[in-house]
């Protein structure tokens, strides 16, 4: 049975797309932005998260555990051994723990199961002009179980978005464009260099992926800069960037201002956080905005 | 998109330099007791023995009418008020005067104290600063009195003590009441709230309309025409006392509103300003006309209004009296009045809103505790006319905008919401509500409506007419209601605490009910709602020796010549002149524990056979302590509020048995018991008497708020989960009712987050829910989530780039969003 890997279904998401939305997080993605917030959408396969904050280092999981993958790290918190926890089937340490630190992110599920979840609120999509969007990760990472969640919700007449990196190929995206009906798309470097050193990929999927949305659906579009200082806010970077979505006819970028406070979620699980610097002030983002509308505008 | 963190999207300032000193000279008053009618009352009642019941009450409120000392503060425009002060409270020992005693013999702060604790801010700060100056005391707690007035309080309670309506009532039930044991148990345990003290009245609203368009000389022309015609002729016709109490107590108002105008003409004749001077006669001018006549234009019909609201409040120890449908009221006066603006308006109205906020409410220390000072005057826009068009017109919005501007605690503002509200009405609502100050709440029409045609059968456009909010959530048709309601609550806490300790109350070691050993499900549910029964029947025939003694004493005469139909029918509203009297209430809260606790039995012990029922006794007795395994067990358990059928259902079943049950007795009237749940504060002090629940609570925590909220952190999958599992109720069965959501501003900035909350407005009502209100979280809120983690599982922020559980995000990231709404707020 075909199944996909969800970290979140949050309801009431009221950011991402017109009006009460619910929002469902695709576990997976083929980027490594070095600014990420979510580090738990990165992987595909489910994983074990702990909660280091809410951890009062009694080892009670390490006790639970068949295969002795907790042990105390050099920090006095419990360490974990992720390759033996990617075969494990009991996950008693979560049981074991009296505080709730220790939880799995990621669930298997159905589209029929992620398709229920959606409908439950459809009374609230309908007098508010909401309705699905599917983000991530890179939900078209997962492109059979988004297509069928997307048919599933669009069968039951709920409005479907999906949030992108744009990161995909020509197929998948023709399979899934006519299924949506908002890209929140997220540009991040125009060069395809400098893309592939703060995301770990090149760009030229990305501008593609842009290019056949622009000529066929320009209206299903929302393009979204995560304004990161010393990556993605250069000068030249929007310049460039602007000349591009020209060539393509399209216009307003909307700005999110990089913010750093994923970071302390990648010790979570067992990663390091890749980078932090400090997020830039209102003026900057400020400043950002105009450069950009100004550009756009005098095209 | 850009800054994530702004605070409160919407923070208004007073329209005016008016009424920004008037607020201002409001929040540095320190809080005053005045014993200045309760002076007069008694020294007429002193004089008035042997009169007729009805009579005596109306001279005695006529003479101290006559007497009380017209006011007028710098600034004002509209005029009387129940004390000499800014901030004053009437001690109203003719209705309680044990507990003022109590309270001045110093022995009742200290009993009470354990259960309820006060604010300390603010007026109450200023109190305390002025006693510890000069000739003050401090009384109840936080308010002021001067130290003679202090000792003829005493005296005068003393007079009392024995007259009171509280001590004829003890003498009714007391004596001859069977069940009167386990209703002074049912106190001692906390299944009750505090004695009647001082007042079981006021969640009514008065014929303001009638008030208004015929003036009161018509009224008492109309009166005096009756009693002309009146011939004697069997018990059941017209009482003549009662009409006659109406003319007197009538020409006692006159009396007080002639009282003001000459007052304001004596100010204008020493007043130097020529502004002010020209106003001061305006003013007079409008107080030697209304409430005589009918308003000649909008100001004056401001003024009408408020010389009748302040007479009936004046009459009693009012909890709830309430303006109603203002919007309505004063709509053709101000529609008629060419030079009648909506800045006009706003203005009054912010008067208006000083006005109520500086009426204080003293009683013992316990109902202030509940009430946190607040008086319920529910002020409800909206709705429908008579005939179904939506009511909204612009006098509605210039209400909401004064409390945008001026942010008061009172009036409780209220929108009677209905589909075909305009727009610009519903967007204004949404605008005040981001103001953070948490009005004004939403109720729906449709379900009220739909509950007062069953319960009342009367015609849908009177239903329509007259729909109004009498105290904080529950509704009432004014003008025409029976306003002597109960205002007691029973605490279902408490019985879940008898039901898991079988009859034996485990905080205070009384036992209250027989053991009878459940050994099922079925026989714990069975068990819980006997007990349920048999505090809900006795607690309502306790209610209605006190009404009786209600009648015998403090019967309201003033208020009754203002309900329709007392004066047709010759009868104040104690003896059934009301057309509705239906509206005492039975009210309750905390049944949301007990649900999640006999849901979580059921699957715990039920179940997975986790457990015996004995071992859970032990848990709970040992406030879980070294049970934590087990606790996580029921904690997991189903909850409501998710959205889950099975936890959902528990409630369902519960609340059906409650209501139909309660609807089964008869009140003082004769009439059916509306059901109905409230929560003001009670969940606080009935949870602090409360052991531990399993549900997981612990022992003393707070129960759940409202009526269908969840738990805080039991509803884990947000506010839609929450609506739907509300949505289950079928709210038209009760009378009340309340559900709470709270947000952070982000979730409903802009214009696409007020199309958010309307929309959620609108669902929830075509669910179809009955209340709803939003609390738009501050700095301080935060602050609170961050030590109770545990009371704001539900609470979602928004961090830039992503929205998260405020329970799931680092210290780090929750100092930073503090710091950051703080910030954005100055
Ligand atoms: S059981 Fe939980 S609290 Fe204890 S060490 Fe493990 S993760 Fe931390
Ligand atoms: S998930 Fe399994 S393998 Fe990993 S720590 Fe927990 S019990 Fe051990």
């Amino acid at each position: 049975m075909l199944t996909g890997v969800v970290f979140d279904i949050q309801p009431f998401a009221v950011h991402d797309g017109p009006g009460i939305r619910t929002q469902v997080f695709l576990k997976g993605c083929p980027l490594r932005c070095a600014w990420c917030c979510n580090p738990e959408s990165h992987a595909a396969a489910p994983e074990l998260r702990h909660h280091r904050a809410r951890c009062h280092t009694c080892f009670q999981c390490a006790a639970a555990c068949p295969s002795h993958a907790i042990e105390q790290g050099a920090d006095g918190l419990p360490r974990i051994d992720r390759r033996a926890c990617a075969q494990c089937a009991t996950h008693a340490c979560i049981d074991a723990c009296p505080n709730d630190a220790l939880a799995m992110c990621g669930t298997r599920m159905t589209p029929d199961e992620v398709v229920a979840a959606v409908l439950k609120d459809a009374a609230f999509y309908r007098n508010s002009g909401g309705g699905v969007t599917f983000s991530g990760g890179e939900p078209l990472a997962q492109p059979a179980f988004l297509e069928a969640c997307l048919r599933g919700c669009r069968e039951a007449g709920i409005a479907t978005a999906v949030s992108t990196t744009g990161y995909t190929t020509p197929e998948v995206l023709d399979a899934i464009e006519p299924l949506v009906d908002l890209f929140l798309f997220d540009l991040k470097l125009a060069d395809t260099a400098q893309h592939a050193f703060w995301t770990g990929v090149g760009n030229e999927p990305v501008f593609r992926s842009l290019a056949t949305l622009a000529s066929r659906c320009p209206e299903k579009l929302v393009l979204r800069l995560p304004l990161v200082p010393g990556a993605t806010d250069a000068p030249q970077n929007l310049a460039t960037l602007v000349d591009r979505l020209t060539e393509l006819g399209l216009g307003a970028v909307q700005v999110a201002p990089y913010h750093g406070l994923g970071a302390d979620k990648y010790a979570d699980f067992g990663r390091a956080p890749p980078m932090s610097p400090p997020p830039p002030d209102a003026p900057a983002v400020r400043a950002a905005t105009v450069a950009l509308r100004r550009r756009i505008d005098a095209r | 998109m850009f800054d994530t963190f702004v605070p409160r999207e919407v923070h208004g300032q007073p329209s005016s330099r008016r009424t920004d000193d008037l607020k201002q000279a409001y929040l540095q008053a320190p809080l005053m007791i005045d014993i200045e009618y309760l002076r007069r009352l008694t020294d007429s009642h002193r004089r008035t023995d042997g009169m007729e019941v009805l009579e005596r009450r109306a001279e005695d409120h006529a003479f101290a009418l006559e007497g009380l000392t017209p006011v007028i503060h710098p600034g004002e425009r509209i005029v009387g008020h129940k004390t000499r002060f800014l901030r004053g409270a009437i001690p109203y020992a003719n209705y309680a005067a044990g507990p003022f005693l109590r309270e001045m013999r110093q022995q009742e702060q200290d009993a009470q104290q354990k259960h309820i604790s006060l604010g300390e801010g603010g007026g109450v700060a200023h109190a305390r600063t002025a006693a510890a100056l000069g000739d003050f005391e401090v009384f109840s707690g936080k308010f002021l009195i001067s130290r003679p007035e202090l000792a003829e309080l005493a005296d005068l309670c003393e007079f009392w003590e024995d007259r009171c309506l509280m001590a004829v009532g003890d003498r009714l039930w007391k004596r001859d009441f069977p069940d009167a044991q386990s209703i002074e148990n049912g106190w001692t345990v906390g299944l009750y709230t505090a004695p009647h003290e001082p007042c079981p009245e006021g969640r009514i609203v008065l014929d303001f309309r009638t008030a208004l368009s015929r003036g009161y000389l018509a009224v008492i022309a109309d009166l005096e025409a009756r009693i002309a015609d009146f011939r004697p002729g069997g018990p059941e016709g017209p009482d003549l006392h009662f009409w006659r109490a109406g003319v007197r107590v009538l020409r006692g108002a006159l009396t007080f509103a002639a009282r003001y105008a000459a007052e304001a003409r004596r100010l204008a004749a020493v007043e130097s300003a020529p502004v002010r001077r020209a106003e001061l006669l305006q003013m007079a001018e409008a107080c030697e006309h209304v409430p005589a006549h009918p308003p000649r234009n909008f100001r004056e019909a401001v003024q009408s209004f408020w010389f009748t609201y302040v007479l009936g409040h004046l009459e009693g120890a009012h909890l709830g009296y309430s303006p109603g449908r203002l919007d309505q009221t004063l709509w053709p006066y101000y529609r008629d009045d060419p030079t009648a603006t909506p800045a006009q308006a706003v203005e009054l109205a912010e008067e208006l809103f000083v006005k109520m906020t500086r009426i204080e409410y003293v009683a013992s220390m316990s109902w202030q505790g509940l009430g946190h000072g607040n008086l319920y005057q529910n002020l409800i826009l909206g709705g429908l006319t008579a005939d179904g068009h939506p009511a909204d017109n612009a006098l509605s919005q210039a209400f909401l905008q004064a409390q945008i501007n001026l942010q008061m605690t009172q009036p409780t503002l209220s929108v009677w919401w209905h589909p075909s509200l305009s727009d610009a009405f519903c967007r204004k609502a949404v605008e005040c509500v981001k103001t953070g100050v948490g009005y004004p709440a939403f109720f729906n029409l449709e379900t009220y409506l739909r509950h007062e045609a069953r319960t009342t059968g009367l015609p849908l456009e009177t239903l329509r007419e007259n729909a109004a909010m009498g105290g904080c959530t529950e509704p009432t048709l004014e003008g025409m209601s029976y306003g002597v309601v109960q205002a007691g609550f029973v605490n279902h806490g408490k019985l879940l605490d008898l039901t898991m300790h079988d009859g034996l109350d485990p905080v205070t070691g009384v036992r209250m009910f027989e053991p009878t050993h459940p050994a099922t499900y079925a026989e714990v549910v069975a068990s819980f709602q006997a007990k349920m029964h048999h505090a809900v029947r006795s607690w309502q025939q306790y209610w209605n020796y006190v009404m009786l003694a209600h009648r015998q004493t403090v019967p309201l005469v003033f208020c009754s010549v203002f309900v329709r139909d007392c004066v047709g029918r010759g009868r104040c509203m104690d003896d059934g002149g009301a057309v509705n009297n239906r509206t005492p209430t039975t009210l309750s809260s905390g049944l949301v524990n007990v649900s999640n606790s006999l849901a979580a039995i059921r699957k715990v012990v039920f179940e997975d056979g986790a457990c015996t029922l004995n071992e859970l006794r032990d848990a709970l007795s040992a406030d879980w302590q070294g049970y934590e395994s087990l606790r996580k067990r029921f904690v997991a358990a189903p909850k409501w509020g998710n959205d889950d059928d099975v936890a959902d259902g528990v409630f369902l079943d519960l609340y059906d048995d409650y209501v139909t049950w309660c609807a089964g007795q008869r009140n003082y009237l004769g009439e059916p018991y509306d059901p109905s749940m409230l929560a003001i504060s009670t969940p606080v002090p009935f949870g602090k008497a409360c052991g531990a629940f399993p549900d997981g609570r612990r022992a003393g925590q707070p129960l759940a708020d409202g009526v269908t909220s969840p738990f805080p952190g039991t509803d884990v999958h947000g506010p839609t989960a929450v609506i739907r599992s509300s949505s289950k109720v079928d709210h038209t069965r009760i009378r009340g009712g309340l559900l709470n959501l709270k947000f952070h501003p982000t979730a409903i900035e802009g214009d696409s987050g007020a199309n958010n909350l309307l929309a959620l407005i609108r669902t929830y009502f075509e669910g179809p829910g009955f209340h709803v209100q939003f609390n738009v979280v501050d700095s301080q809120m935060l602050r609170d989530a961050q030590a109770h983690p545990d009371r704001y599982r539900d609470l979602v922020v928004r961090v830039a780039g992503f929205s998260a559980y405020w329970v799931e995000m680092s210290k780090a990231l929750q100092d930073q969003v503090i710091w950051r709404t703080e910030h954005a707020q100055c």
